[in-house]
């Protein structure tokens, strides 16, 4: 079949423009593969990444109809039934652009020098300690191991680091990559650094606290890494050991379940005085919700009232039943 | 009409009982407007907005296994009108039944917790839908076509997903999470006009609100500024927390972009609430911080 493909062109330091390429395939065909033929059947000023052509190497990410994927791992025929779009000739069409978040060389090829940065960022070794040879081997359970699996499985292809939208507007959040590697040795048995470790994610908003729990991470990831569920793993260990005070986004979390054992449903007047007010004890942060209760009590939109939940006494009991059976 | 009477048990979460009571007025509204049936679960309790697996899975499982048992108490599907709700709980849901054939002993402990506690076990006999999966699956566009009885014309509304709804859950009833299209089929039913935009599918940024308020609120900015630029009169959100930030916080937003925004942001049950004839004032569109007024008067004019 004929497909047009329409790629995002751009000259270093120029304005992106695309330009498209019409080329008979077959549904199979990868994107890779596609790209390749352009680039030696029509055009070889084309630029951009590749290696192995086999999902292991993770040089080939793009952004394939939108969203960053492999385009050794994607082909035409699943790309065109799903995002149908076609031409002014009715013919099938797959846009391509570079990479999101990472600034353009080349056509496709981003600089990925913050992403590697940001990777050293969260010290992606396990610690000296562990890595002295010991007399025998290291001996981990395959319980142990497994908790390693899924981030363990990341190739760095910077799929999850393109759609993260936290990257987006804080450019210290250290990304999705940078935690699930983190989450890797801070569940690794061998590693002696976990509680500095931890101390170290929990800090302002270039760790965990970053993540605004878009989903986009897992939702690219072509290995299944999931960084998202390994950034809350990473969260959990940090909620296991701070208490209220430690900062505003660990108080969020607790007082969410206080104020659901407490009512049921979360009363957000006193969500608000207690995460952002720290109970009137930090008076500009209580000052900074001023403007918003007013505008909202002037709309009839503040909640004057609240009702608790009919079933307040029953979630209250479960939820200290379930916490008691691993807070001890 | 689609009979017999569409049934649900119905969860309204928090934020509609409080910050947002304009969308538990509108969903009050349509759904008795359109004879579909509700039944509040009164004792159900908050499904914590994906904060409760922070602290651990078995915590969120537990709670929301609480919350389906109420349903499934009731032989009725679990209504959501919020896209975080919905992604928990549907989650929680597609991982619990999983968890019932592949990992009993997970399944038997949640299961253990409610017992102690004597509430209903989780059954897994359910399903967890979304006002906006209700409309467009179980009452079906052309049902609700006929009832349009003031055609949203002209009017041109940009869709705003929520992260939740579109990624939250393993598998979608009707959505591709990357190329979703639910909204704008009800816009199209309505009469109005879709508006594509990259922010549609993206995050509003409200989770990080409480201390990262101004990447939170650029985050908002920059999907409100391009909405606008792509033509919307006004926003539509599946969601409340959406709506909290993009709305309640528009004000800080416009400070953080440095430029002007007032861009009206609509529940969704209100702009199909709109076209079913519904008053405004019925539907808590008083009740927004940035005025609707200029989109009420252009459905007048048109």
């Amino acid at each position: 079949m004929e497909v047009i493909f329409k790629i995002v062109r751009q000259q270093p330091k120029g304005l992106p423009k695309l330009q498209s390429y019409r080329l008979e395939v077959e549904g199979r065909n990868t994107i890779l593969e596609c790209l390749n033929r352009i680039k030696w059947e029509i055009d070889g000023s084309l630029a951009f990444r590749k290696n192995c052509r086999n999902t292991i190497c993770g040089s080939c990410t793009m952004r394939i109809n939108g969203r960053s994927a492999l385009a050794c791992k994607e082909n035409v025929g699943s790309e065109i039934s799903r995002f149908p779009q076609v031409n002014s000739t009715n013919l099938p069409e797959i846009t391509i652009a570079p990479l999101g978040n990472f600034p353009v060389i080349k056509d496709l090829v981003t600089e990925m020098k913050s992403f590697w940065d940001n990777l050293e960022a969260i010290d992606p070794y396990v610690s000296t300690q562990g890595r002295n040879i010991p007399e025998r081997e290291f001996l981990q359970t395959p319980k142990e191991r497994s908790q390693l699996e899924a981030s363990g499985n990341c190739i760095l292809c910077g799929a999850c680091y393109s759609e993260c939208n936290a990257r987006e507007v804080n450019p210290d959040f250290v990304g999705p990559h940078a935690l699930a590697k983190a989450q890797r040795m801070v569940k690794d048995s061998r590693d002696s650094q976990k509680e500095e470790r931890l101390d170290r994610y929990k800090q302002g908003i270039e760790g965990v606290w970053g993540c605004t729990r878009c989903y986009m991470c897992n939702e690219v990831c072509p290995m299944e890494v999931q960084p998202m569920d390994r950034i809350g793993e990473i969260k959990q260990e940090i909620l296991a050991r701070n208490n209220h005070g430690a900062s505003r986004p660990i108080r969020h979390r607790k007082v969410l379940v206080d104020l659901v054992k407490a009512g049921g449903w979360v009363d957000e007047r006193k969500f608000g005085i207690q995460v952002v007010g720290n109970y009137f004890r930090d008076l500009q942060g209580l000052m900074s919700l001023a403007p918003l209760g007013l505008r909202m009590i002037a709309k009839g939109k503040f909640p004057l009232t609240f009702e608790a939940s009919e079933g307040t006494q029953e979630v209250r009991s479960l939820i200290e039943s379930v916490k008691e059976s691993y807070e001890g | 009409m689609p009979s017999p009477t569409l049934q649900y048990a119905y969860f309204p979460g928090c934020v509609a009982q409080g910050a947002c009571r304009e969308l538990y007025l509108s969903t009050e509204a349509i759904t008795r407007a359109l004879n579909i049936q509700l039944i509040e679960l009164k004792k159900a309790a908050c499904c914590g907005s994906g904060t409760y697996k922070e602290d651990s899975q078995l915590l969120e499982d537990t709670v929301n296994a609480r919350n389906i048992a109420l349903a499934e108490s009731l032989n009725l599907p679990l209504l959501t009108h919020c896209s975080t709700c919905q992604g928990v709980i549907g989650h929680v849901d597609e991982r619990l039944k999983e968890a019932k054939e592949k990992e009993p002993a997970y399944f038997q402990q949640v299961n253990g917790f409610l017992k102690q506690e004597g509430c209903s076990p989780y059954r897994g006999s359910t399903e967890i839908k979304h006002l906006l999966w209700v409309l467009v699956g179980d009452y079906g566009l052309e049902a609700l076509a006929e009832r349009v009885t003031q055609s949203l014309t002209g009017l041109n509304c940009a869709a705003f997903y929520g992260c939740y709804l579109l990624r939250g859950q393993k598998t979608l009833p009707h959505d591709d999470p990357l190329n979703p299209e639910s909204m704008e089929n009800i816009f199209r039913t309505l009469g109005a006009n879709p508006v594509y935009y990259r922010g549609r599918t993206q995050c509003c940024g409200w989770p990080i609100s409480s201390y990262a308020t101004k990447e939170s609120f650029s985050l908002a900015g920059r999907h409100l500024m391009e909405a606008i630029a792509a033509g919307a009169d006004c926003l539509v959100t599946p969601c409340p927390l959406c709506h909290l930030n993009l709305d309640s916080r528009q004000p800080e937003i416009e400070k953080v972009i440095g430029g002007k925004l007032g861009i009206p942001v609509l529940h969704l049950p209100q702009l199909v609430g709109l076209a079913l004839g519904i008053k405004p004032e019925e539907l808590g569109l008083d009740k927004h911080i940035v005025p609707v007024g200029s989109l009420l008067s252009k459905l007048r004019a048109s």
